[in-house]
């Protein structure tokens, strides 16, 4: 990220600037789709969880014990002749390397590629002392060339277009290319940089590991520029993050069997590089290597001991959180972190990189848990994001109006007055259709994408006692939990999933005392309010009473069954436990009885909620409950976010938009009538983006459709 | 399942792991009986570009605009007993062969063999001994690498691995080992795949019984 982008105003225009280029559109898109493939090929070769699960539980344990793994590299690698340094910051790290250089009288450094550099911006201070730096690796050596940063951790060029590129190079041999022609625009780094490899003084690396068990670290490349920077200068410097070090080669061996599958879908980079001791250097007077490796600190040690935080030393930089992020997608990653990129970049910005940079970068993210699905490390990124977001709320401080919110959203009773309030207020601008006519810009701007829903008449509690009923031997019972969108919105989803409980004789009672789930209050990082909500819930829906708690909105199902925990701990256990959504509940809990509904040939397409997809882990359900009683018709990226994200689209209505765009395209693509989901925000999403563009297409609950296939 | 079998299971995996990365794989009963193949090899490439001044013969310009060589070099460090059969063979057909002194080849060099320890099925990668310096250089400064691999020494995975790299990397005072799996490659100009950036443009796998 930019250093001027100071403020979220600045951050928006930013934005803006991303959303605007077509040329990074167009391959992020493309690279979200063809990543999924490649990687789910590779993966299907190997126990991809349990492996991704051995990563976390040895790096977590390598974290524990990092002083102790420290001292046992040192010794063995001072063993065979290495220096070993330590930096307590980022500055004693440039300055130790600048010595080096100094004390060989090196001009001529080369680099391969290092985020570890790239946190110190170790290239600033070595030019500023007089260096020539290198960049090796093809995409470091391209974003060098114009004095930019890198755009994702794994492809750092991937903003580049080749037309950019063959401009670029051209600059730099004085010939002209031909932009078509990438395998050639390749070569022109392999004879630029062969003559930089074999003058270069000095050699500076990064490492994927250090295994302490023998002071060994690890490069992996593709490249081939490791093993040459690695070799051909007499002085190799090696820089490395204490959070590197391992205890021995299973370890490494594991992690290295699930980065680059992670990383690019290959089973292995092209090489893996095991150095240890100052080895053979045949043209020296003493014909040995000077090898050198500073471990850098920069706050490590610290976050170590964090008990939630420390998860971020799994992290073994494979860059799939940023692949799979919607908001990436979108924005590119020089938005969407300061040097370290994606998911994990808006954590770790803050840490490494200051508080105002990630109070503003820890708000760009929607919640939606694709990165904790496809993390190397299994790290819960999305819950470390919200943290992140509270600290920065405690620290850097919230608008006035935030606050505001919180202390509404604190008291039920004020909040459904205000609601019905907004209610009565609106009633001039609604349609017959139930969206929001024009309402004046300077209330909604940018929201104009899509049209907004009103609130219903009457909220599902004015209106519960008409359809509220007592069984007499029902099979079960289940509590709803209404969520304040369909609540207030959507009551005929509630009112659809009465009806088909009631034909399934299931007792279903509503405990009005509840409120909000409070999702919306934790995105806004006001972690009090949040709890207090969660209490409120727990204390109006006695779970000890239900054989389940049941609701309609995926994300409530998500946050009340995961996230509560995290807020009032052991307090909500039975309730958590009890949790289901509505399509998991259907299918596999009472189970449709086909003898009450027709199949109807209606063509019916789903979206699967970011929540229920990657939370829940909910996929098949939904599309089983559509093929029993209509015509399902699958859509591509079925599991992709629409982009309403609760708060998020109100936060980056820009963003969101473009997301809902690439929704509404897929719908469209599938020549569905009708589209179901499990969630209000999304069916208001969903339902916005196509009526604004007049598209027929319904858009409808689950819960709706089996109710419209009912026989009478 | 016999062992044998399981073995030729892995043999199987690896040629297919390893043709995923763009190896190409021709297997023989003797090293001897790979001399002639590598002759052909060396025979129908393009004279090698020098990337750099190097005080030699020069031909015409190739593809990339640099000066090639004349005469073409062969590099074949630590090859043990196939050196000699392999330099006699070269040099007839008037190739240079060397095995040490690799530093004044930076320029570039045809052809670097050298011999792999091991091989790994599941990635199809191998893994070279690169302590030596020159071993090292020939496998990265050429611009076809030959890797020469036994099919009794291919593991099944990349964390069978951990004892054997552990005994590798203990062996000498100062230990440099690779696993190599294709050619070098890059995806980062508009993430189209390519191959050559710095190291060999060929990778080619000889696979010998026994
Ligand atoms: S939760 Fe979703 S939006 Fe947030 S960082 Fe992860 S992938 Fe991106
Ligand atoms: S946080 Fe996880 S997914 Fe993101 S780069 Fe690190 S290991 Fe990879």
């Amino acid at each position: 990220m930019k250093d001027s982008v100071k403020t979220s105003k600045d951050y928006k225009e930013y934005l803006e600037e991303a959303l605007n280029d077509q040329f990074l559109r167009k391959t992020l898109d493309k690279f979200a789709v063809d990543y999924r493939v490649s990687r789910e090929a590779v993966f299907s070769e190997i126990d991809g969880r349990d492996l991704i699960k051995k990563v976390a539980d040895a790096k977590d344990n390598a974290c524990r014990h990092m002083e102790e793994l420290y001292a046992k590299f040192k010794e063995e690698a001072e063993k065979r002749g290495v220096i070993v340094h330590r930096a307590k910051d980022a500055k004693e790290a440039n300055e130790i390397i600048a010595s080096i250089a100094k004390k060989h009288e090196a001009k001529k450094i080369l680099k391969s590629k290092s985020m570890t550099a790239e946190e110190t911006h170790l290239n600033h201070k070595l030019i500023e002392e007089g260096c020539e730096v290198t960049e090796t690796d093809l995409g470091e050596w391209l974003i060098q060339l114009r004095h930019e940063g890198p755009s994702h951790m794994v492809m750092p060029a991937i903003h580049l277009s080749r037309y950019q590129v063959a401009d670029d190079l051209g600059k730099v041999t004085g010939e002209k290319y031909d932009p078509e022609d990438i395998q050639r625009l390749v070569k022109v780094a392999r004879v630029e940089l062969r003559g930089k490899f074999i003058e270069g003084e000095i050699g500076i690396s990064g490492a994927n590991f250090c295994i302490a068990e023998n002071g060994t670290f690890g490069i992996a490349t593709n490249e081939g520029n490791g093993r040459m920077v690695t070799t051909l200068p007499k002085v190799h410097i090696a820089l490395a993050g204490l959070d590197k070090l391992i205890p021995d080669f299973e370890t490494a061996l594991t992690a290295l069997t699930v980065l680059p599958r992670n990383a690019t879908g290959q089973r292995i980079t092209a090489n893996v590089t095991f150095i240890n001791g100052a080895g053979e250097y045949a043209i020296g007077e003493d014909n040995r290597k000077e090898l050198h490796v500073v471990f850098l600190d920069n706050g490590r040690s610290e976050i170590a001991k964090d008990p939630l935080f420390s998860q971020v030393f799994r992290c073994v930089r494979c860059g799939a959180c940023a692949n799979v992020c919607p908001v990436f997608r979108m924005v590119g990653g020089h938005k969407m972190g300061h040097i370290y990129i994606g998911a994990i970049g808006l954590i770790l910005t803050y840490f490494f990189h200051g508080k105002d940079k990630a109070a503003i970068l820890a708000q760009n993210c929607i919640g939606c848990e694709a990165c904790k699905d496809i993390c190397a490390g299994g790290i819960d990124l999305p819950r470390l994001i919200t943290e992140i977001r509270n600290k920065t709320a405690k620290e850097v401080g919230q608008p006035m109006q935030v606050a505001f919110v919180g202390k509404i959203m604190q008291n039920r009773k004020l909040f459904h007055r205000l609601l019905k309030f907004a209610r009565f207020s609106q009633k001039p601008f609604k349609t017959q259709e139930g969206f929001v006519r024009h309402l004046p810009d300077a209330l909604f701007g940018k929201h104009q994408f899509k049209s907004l829903p009103t609130l219903a008449d009457k909220a599902f509690r004015e209106i519960y006692a008409e359809h509220a009923y007592t069984l007499e031997n029902p099979k079960m019972r289940v509590a709803l939990f209404a969520g304040c969108a369909q609540d207030f919105i959507f009551p005929e989803h509630l009112v659809a999933f009465m009806k088909l409980m009631k034909a399934h004789n299931v007792q279903v009672d509503f405990p009005e005392e509840q409120t909000c789930c409070g999702l919306p209050v934790q995105m806004l990082a006001l972690k009090e309010v949040a709890a207090d909500i969660a209490r409120q819930n727990v204390k109006a829906i006695d779970a000890s009473k239900y054989d389940y708690i049941v609701t309609l909105c995926a994300s409530c199902a998500s946050h009340l069954s995961h996230n509560y925990k995290n807020f009032i701990g052991d307090e909500c256990r039975e309730f958590s436990s009890k949790v289901k959504d509505f399509s998991s509940f259907m299918n596999d809990v009472v189970k449709l009885d086909m003898s009450l509904f027709n199949k109807s040939a209606e063509k019916v397409t789903v979206h699967i909620p970011c929540h229920q997809a990657r939370s829940l882990g909910v996929m098949e359900q939904p599309r089983n409950l559509i093929g029993q009683v209509a015509e399902y018709t699958p859509s591509k990226e079925e599991a992709s976010c629409c982009g309403f994200g609760g708060t998020y689209s109100a936060k980056f209505p820009e963003v969101s938009k473009e997301l809902l765009g690439n929704k509404i395209r897929r719908i469209e693509e599938s020549q569905a009538e009708r589209i179901v989901t499990d969630c209000p925000g999304c069916t208001m999403q969903i339902r916005g983006g196509l009526h604004k563009k007049g598209s027929k297409v319904r858009v409808t609950h689950i819960a709706e459709l089996l109710a419209d296939n009912l026989k009478k | 399942m016999s062992s044998a079998q399981t073995q030729a299971n892995l043999v199987d995996l690896y040629k297919e792991k390893a043709a995923a990365t763009a190896c190409q794989i021709a297997e023989f009963s003797s090293f001897e009986e790979a001399i002639p193949h590598l002759l052909s090899l060396m025979e129908k490439k393009a004279p090698c570009e020098l990337l750099y001044e190097e005080d030699v013969e020069k031909g015409p310009k190739g593809p990339n605009g640099c000066p090639t060589r004349v005469q073409k070099v062969v590099a074949a460090p630590q090859l043990g007993e196939y050196y000699e059969p392999l330099k006699k063979a070269f040099e007839e057909k008037g190739y240079k062969v060397v095995d040490s002194g690799l530093r004044h080849y930076l320029a570039g060099i045809d052809m670097g063999i050298a011999l792999a320890e091991k091989g790994i099925a599941q990635s199809g990668s191998c893994m070279v001994n690169t302590n030596n310096e020159d071993t090292r250089l020939a496998t990265m400064i050429c611009e076809f690498s030959v890797l020469v691999l036994k099919k009794s020494q291919i593991m099944p995975t990349v964390l069978s691995m951990a004892d054997v790299l552990r005994s590798e990397m203990s062996a000498s005072p100062a230990n440099y080992i690779t696993f190599i799996s294709g050619p070098s490659r890059t995806a980062d100009i508009e993430r189209v795949g390519a191959v050559g950036v710095h190291g060999p443009l060929e990778m080619h796998i000889v696979l010998l019984e026994g």
